[in-house]
């Protein structure tokens, strides 16, 4: 015969121990005697316990006391009952169904063995969702219940189940077995006690079983935060990971203990590291501070291993089992790092009974979550199937380029030097204090070189493969990111599509790929990335503030240009809204500083040549401007140069634009993108008046932006329209033609027309093979190509120049003296010239291309030039006699050495700020002028309001 | 204000105005088209000079640096010295001239090899040397001259071929660096394709005698190219057509263009034959025309000559300019090479050649004149395609310069001018020749003849531009130019 004694306890639970208390009340398998216990709440809750049992079954004890304790305080009182006794136990949270101790005391009639029974838990709030069947741990001491996130019951896991554990939250115990293990252990006043005890249960031979017939929905009220605990002024989250792991090494065997001390140190160690690189140092802290206080207190640890070392060996086989298998850990990490991707931040459960976290947030792709196959998931997203399109016409377009590059040539031509060498070239660049290339040069290399470097080390150390990809990968990746940016900004899908793909063939983007215009291509890229990060900027978010100014950096690296014109307009934008937002004067600071700290000795010699800020990296030539750009051309948003379509292509763009100023509704958003487009149009006329070389691609971009978005914005209208019908409906028609015909141009005359401009797949490496064989280390070649009736040449060293390298300065005596000897030497007048040249190290001089006769006669009529080869191809001589290589000169880099550091920390420590973390969400988009989509934040809202306050 | 605000069409009133405003900027401070300027090229003086006199044994060594108020004055000096490996001492003595503007000659004993004419400062801008043997018997009979050439990659040779006479090719290498050297005959039947192999190696200061018969027994009219594939060679062919029938070198012919001007041909009687070849791998009709006294017209029966793929051609010419001072004008549609063999008159014969050549546009300098006893020098000048004004001067050994004269040469029109040194001169003497700015492209040529008893002995050589002058181009120090 049975008899069940119920042991409630209470500790501030008021809210849900009313619920609670019917429940036991209501039992089917009514219950023997009932007891409650108050912990000294102050809500209240010690009323409703006495309402419910009567006075005297009520036990009022200290505040202080731990679950644990008030168990063994009721039952030191309580005599024992006759026949098989049974203690159920139960939180105040926690409310088991009606049915639940037949359930129970049914399967204990079943397995004589079975001395811990425990119900299934579910969910207080959503009373579908799974919280737990049955509990193992981790060889890290982590708390597992196997379960996946937010599971719903559907009988999934229905059944009797021996397992390690069960939580302390509806456990029913048999009274002896209570006794004879000492019940739960007073030193865990909160967390894992449970796991002790049914550990502790299984090593004295017993068994526990979860039995999925009983039910109890349980609101884990102390680990999720939802009352204060008052047994320990510690975060539940340290206590829960010190508790895991006190229990795990008293539980364990010698041996595994030892092995097990070990792993918890190491994965502690990685687990705080990467909880500040998400910039949770609190978490990081409790991760150490757990650990420590296990580790740091071994008599305790020793007492507790001594009193539980009876039989432990001999059942470790049997428990090893049923603990999480080693790979769980694996895969969390990975979840990890996906969710840290995702911008989650590091899923953290081990201070919660659940890994349910709310993940507050929407989802980039939401329109992803459909119950259709992967397939066609996949393809039916809007993005994927713009970028694909997008990625087809270019590779139309480009398909003399990529031919070029797949039969071993090099990219270049434009502004683009053959691209050769890799990652680690570029490194070196960055940080050697004296370039050895041409005649040398003490310049620190420019910063974009340490952008397209980290890019290279992406693409597997080839720079080839960084440059294709953002150089001729522009336009999809311009589309691409179009699309993803305006999603805050427009909410109608189709306006979204529209824009990314107007913006991806705007005639910047074209000519950035044909001109070989790396620094465009990526700022092309960038720009839509800084208008979205914009508009969360002057919402005040701070973190979006520290990503905006790390890419603007990036982008400023490479064209200067682009800060300038994102400081005049966040200038504007700190006039117009620094008033209305606490914090956005911070926020603009941040985004408006961090490039100029992080760019600030390159940004001093920019700022010391002026002219500079006009162009970007790479070669600088007139012939790939436009010269004498048009007026009509520069309003049609055409930069000029190779690669470019008519003027006509963008007349649809301009039209639409101009037809939503017609509208009144958001007039606004129109007249800034307006504004922004006027101001674009004004900076790139300045830039092509003022400079030949200087080309208006990324002035005009912006303007094309500001275009963009006044007439994306309005585009909604157009499904009002054609509802309208008539002649309503028509004009939305026309509307839509106009409006996709730029697109469709742009797509049609560059795939037509061909990708390649200067820009060539197919180049070869500008150092002979012969040339680069036979030159001793450090030895150069004169590289000579006569053009426009005069010689051009440089001086390289054994390999073709990297990128980076013509911004280099070299000492101006040395230039000058190379400068009159290629001059005598081309006129082929005799003397010493060759020797000068062999004084720097010139080892062969040669013509790419068929050497034109004068040229030829002038290095033939060289005593001191041999010449090994002449054909179609070019010509190469060869210097007789000694050449010296000049030394290069003793430098002291301690300032550069140190500036790099200070960059690499300001940097890294940039990175992190921008980077997504867990901790907080900032309120996003809810700015004055911009509407935002209501749903997503409708549905956190919702989320948010569900947690009882 | 408010209204305008307010108003449907005030906003786009707005921007419409100042988009206007923004065109009416871009379109107000687009810029002139400004022509480009193009970088000129800028004149500076040669610096230094290497020639190589081919076989001056027996022969009369001239050489002449002409002076010139333009250029500054800088130190130099000219060696004249045996051929030698570098850093090897030569042994022997070795002439030093210094003098600027006057004429330096020797005759050199018979025996020993080529002599390498070195100049450096002023004295090398227009240095000019040249060897000239005078024989009055055997089959050596006949005045033969050379320019001393400079080594280079690649001449051309067109005249007799092996069959015709005795053709002997002289190569030699001042240089430092061996020089591969391979030759390809051109004959009336199609390139020659030599057994032996038509390569050979040149070591630094070395020099080969080889007999073209060994070569290309057959041909009886040829074009030889000599070319490097590394290195410089200095090449020169001489041809003896045997005894009491003359002998000559052959002057190194312009490269092969679709335009040769073969200028040079004295007003003496005798004989003119013209020789073409044309290398390339299409058969070709070469238009001929020839620049008299009196105009410019193609021959009568002698318009066009068919030079087949990779062949030499000739042509009598004797009848068409033979007793007239000429210089032939050939084209065609490929590139061709063209020489000329002119034969003096008497009993004994003697041959002179002339052959294509640049427009002398910077100056010619002839090293080697002579106004002694029977010795006649003449100056043959053209302007066959604009007129043009040139002024010679007269650079004796010895004794005060004369005057320079003016020549004015109408466009189309030849003039020979007879070379006479001041009374009281004695000695050879230079001639610098110098087309006056604004003048059209001069073509020229020196004949020197010898009326002696049994025939008029007689040599050529067409004018070549003297290396005073060497055009600096423009340099700019750019990365770009890794780009083609």
């Amino acid at each position: 015969m049975h008899s069940v004694t119920a042991i409630v306890v209470a500790h501030d639970g008021a809210r849900w121990l009313k619920e609670t208390l019917a429940a036991v009340l209501r039992q089917t398998r009514p219950l023997d005697r009932v007891v409650g216990v108050d912990n000294g709440s102050r809500d209240g809750s010690g009323k409703l316990l006495t309402e419910a049992f009567g006075t005297g079954n009520v036990l009022t004890l200290p505040r202080s006391t731990g679950f644990g304790e008030a168990v063994h305080e009721v039952l030191r009182r309580l005599p024992p009952a006759p026949g098989q006794e049974w203690v159920w136990l139960l939180h105040d949270d926690c409310a088991p169904d009606a049915n639940a101790l037949q359930a129970l005391l049914w399967a204990a009639e079943q397995d004589p063995k079975a001395a811990i029974l425990g119900p299934k838990l579910r969910d207080w709030l959503d009373r579908r969702v799974l919280l737990e069947m049955g509990v193992t741990v981790s060889r890290s001491g982590r708390r597992d219940t196997g379960l996946e996130p937010r599971e719903y019951d559907q009988g999934q896991h229905d059944g009797i189940a021996d397992v390690l554990s069960v939580s302390t939250a509806g456990m029913l115990i048999r009274r002896d077995v209570w006794d004879e293990l000492n019940g739960l252990d007073t030193a865990l006043p909160l967390f894992r006690d449970d796991l002790d005890l049914c550990w502790r249960a299984r090593t004295a031979g017993h068994r526990v079983l979860n039995v999925s017939d009983a039910v109890a929905w349980h609101a884990e009220a102390a680990a999720r935060r939802r009352r204060r605990i008052a047994t320990s002024d510690e975060h539940p989250r340290r206590l829960g990971r010190r508790n895991g792991l006190f229990v795990l090494m008293a539980n364990l065997p010698f041996g595994a203990f030892v092995r097990s001390v070990l792993r918890n140190v190491v994965a502690s160690t990685l687990r705080a590291l990467l909880f500040l690189l998400a910039k949770q140092p609190a978490n990081a802290l409790d991760e150490l501070a757990a650990l420590g206080s296990v580790i740091g207190r071994p008599l305790r640890l020793r007492r507790a291993r001594k009193a539980r070392r009876k039989g432990r060996k001999q059942s470790w086989p049997a428990i090893r089992r049923k603990l999480t298998p080693p790979g769980a850990a694996l895969r969390r990490l990975a979840d990890m790092v996906q969710g840290f991707l995702a911008g989650a931040g590091p899923v953290d459960s081990a201070g919660r009974h659940h890994a349910a976290a709310d993940r507050a947030q929407e989802d980039d792709g939401d329109e992803l979550l459909t119950d259709s196959g992967g397939v066609q998931r996949v393809f039916g997203s809007p993005v994927v199937m713009l970028g694909l399109i997008l990625a087809a016409i270019t590779l139309a377009a480009e398909r003399t380029l990529l031919s070029g590059l797949l039969s071993g040539g090099h990219l270049g031509g434009g502004a683009l030097v053959p691209v050769t060498g890799g990652a680690s070239d570029l490194w070196r660049l960055y940080v050697e204090d004296h370039h050895g290339t041409g005649l040398g040069s003490q310049t620190w290399a420019p910063p974009y070189v340490a952008v397209l470097a980290g890019l290279s080390a992406v693409a597997l150390g080839k720079v080839w493969l960084a440059v294709g990809v953002v150089l001729l990968g522009c336009v999809p990746l311009a589309g691409i990111s179009a699309y993803a940016a305006t999603k805050r900004m427009i909410p109608y899908t189709p306006a979204r599509v529209w824009l990314a793909v107007t913006y991806a063939l705007l005639p910047v983007a074209t000519g950035a790929v044909a001109g070989g215009r790396l620094g465009t291509a990526i700022v092309i890229v960038l720009l839509p990335v800084y208008a979205a990060l914009a508009t969360r900027v002057i919402a005040g978010s701070r973190r979006a503030a520290w990503g905006f100014g790390l890419l603007l950096t990036v982008g400023t690296a490479f064209v200067p240009l682009v800060y300038v014109l994102v400081a005049i307009l966040g200038g504007l934008a700190a006039v117009s809204f620094g008033g209305i937002r606490r914090g956005v004067r911070r926020s603009l600071v941040i985004g408006l500083g961090t490039p100029v700290v992080l760019l600030f000795p390159w940004l001093v010699q920019v700022a010391r040549e002026p002219g500079r800020i006009l162009l970007e990296s790479g070669l600088h030539d007139e012939r790939l401007t436009g010269l004498r750009l048009g007026a009509e051309s520069l309003l049609m948003l055409s930069p000029g140069g190779p690669g470019v379509p008519p003027v006509w292509a963008t007349a649809g763009l301009g039209a639409v634009a101009l037809a939503a100023l017609l509208l009144r509704r958001h007039q606004m958003i129109v007249a800034i993108g307006w504004g922004v487009m006027l101001f674009g149009l004004l900076v790139a006329i300045v830039v092509s008046r003022i400079d030949d070389t200087a080309w208006p691609g990324v002035p005009l971009a912006f303007a094309a932006t500001g275009l963009l978005v006044a007439a994306g914005h309005q585009a909604h209208r157009i499904a009002e329209f054609r509802a309208g019908g008539g002649l309503r409906r028509l004009g939305a028609m026309l509307i839509v033609v106009v409006a996709f015909a730029t697109p469709l141009a742009a797509a049609t005359l560059w795939v037509t027309k061909g990708a390649d401009g200067p820009l060539r797949g197919d180049l070869s490496d500008p150092v002979p093979v012969l040339a680069a064989l036979q030159s001793a280390p450090g030895e150069g070649t004169l590289l000579l190509r006569s053009r426009d009736e005069r010689v051009g040449y440089t001086l390289l060293r054994g390999r073709g120049p990297l990128i980076g390298e013509s911004d280099l300065e070299p000492p101006r005596e040395a230039s000058a003296r190379l400068a009159t000897a290629v001059a005598g030497l081309a006129s082929g007048r005799g003397s010493t010239y060759v020797q000068t040249l062999a004084s720097f190290g010139v080892r062969f001089v040669t013509v790419p291309g068929s050497v034109d006769p004068a040229l030829r006669r002038a290095l033939d009529s060289q005593p001191a030039l041999i010449r090994v080869s002449l054909s179609e191809t070019g010509g190469l001589w060869r210097v007789a006699g000694q050449v010296t290589v000049p030394p290069p000169p003793a430098t002291a880099g301690a300032l550069h050495r140190g500036w790099l550091w200070a960059q690499g920390t300001l940097l890294v420590l940039v990175l992190v700020l921008a980077s997504p973390g867990a901790r907080t969400r900032e309120p996003e988009g809810d700015y004055a002028d911009v509407p935002v989509e209501e749903g997503p934040r409708g549905r956190r809202r919702a989320k948010e309001d569900r947690v009882p306050a | 204000m408010r209204r305008l605000i307010e108003n449907r069409f005030g906003l786009l009133a707005l921007v419409l105005v100042a988009l206007g405003a923004l065109y009416g900027v871009a379109y107000v401070s687009r810029p002139a088209p400004v022509a480009q300027a193009r970088p000129q090229a800028v004149k500076a003086p040669v610096e230094s000079v290497t020639a190589v006199c081919p076989a001056p044994s027996g022969s009369r060594v001239s050489v002449v640096t002409p002076a010139d108020p333009e250029r500054p004055q800088t130190p130099g000096s000219a060696t004249l010295s045996a051929i030698k490996a570098p850093g090897k001492n030569g042994g022997g003595k070795d002439d030093v001239i210094d003098r600027v503007g006057l004429l330096w000659q020797r005759d050199v004993a018979a025996g020993g090899g080529p002599l390498v004419v070195d100049a450096d400062g002023s004295m090398a801008a227009g240095l000019e040397s040249a060897q000239t043997a005078r024989e009055t018997s055997g089959t050596q009979r006949g005045l033969a001259g050379v320019r001393c050439v400079e080594p280079g990659a690649e001449s051309w040779f067109v005249g007799p071929g092996p069959a015709a006479a005795e053709m002997t090719l002289y190569l030699a290498n001042p240089d430092s660096a061996p020089a591969n050297v391979s030759f390809m005959v051109y004959s009336g039947e199609g390139p020659v394709l030599s057994e032996r192999g038509n390569g050979v190696v040149v070591k630094p200061g070395e020099h080969r005698v080889i007999r073209l018969r060994d070569l290309a027994p057959s041909p009886l009219i040829m074009a030889l190219q000599v070319s490097t594939s590394s290195g410089r060679v200095a090449a020169a062919v001489k041809a003896v057509l045997g005894e009491g029938r003359g002998v000559d070198w052959l002057p190194v012919a312009a490269a092969p263009a679709t335009r040769v001007v073969v200028p040079g041909v004295p007003g003496t009687a005798g004989q003119r034959e013209l020789y073409v070849a044309a290398p390339g791998e299409r058969d070709t009709v070469v238009r001929i025309r020839a620049v008299l006294e009196d105009g410019s017209y193609a021959l009568k029966n002698k318009e066009t000559l068919e030079v087949p793929a990779g062949s030499a051609s000739s042509l009598d010419l004797s009848t068409g300019i033979g007793g007239q001072p000429a210089a032939l004008v050939l084209e065609s549609d490929v590139p061709i090479v063209a020489g000329l063999k002119i034969t003096g008159t008497g009993a004994r014969q003697d041959v002179a050649f002339t052959a294509g050549a640049a427009s002398v546009d910077l100056g010619s300098v002839v090293a080697d004149g002579r106004a002694q006893g029977k010795q006649t020098s003449w100056l043959v000048l053209s302007a066959p395609f604009a007129a043009a004004t040139v002024e010679v001067r007269l650079l004796p050994a010895k004794g005060e310069a004369p005057a320079p004269i003016e020549v004015t040469l109408p466009a189309a029109r030849t003039k020979e001018l007879r070379l006479t040194p001041p009374k009281g001169s004695k000695g050879g003497f230079s001639v610098l020749v110098r087309p006056k700015p604004g003048s059209g492209p001069v073509y020229g040529g020196r004949v020197l003849d010898e009326a002696a008893k049994d025939g008029q002995m007689v040599t050529a050589q067409p004018l070549a531009m003297a290396r005073i002058w060497a055009l600096v181009p423009p340099t700019v120090d750019s990365p770009g130019v890794v780009l083609p």
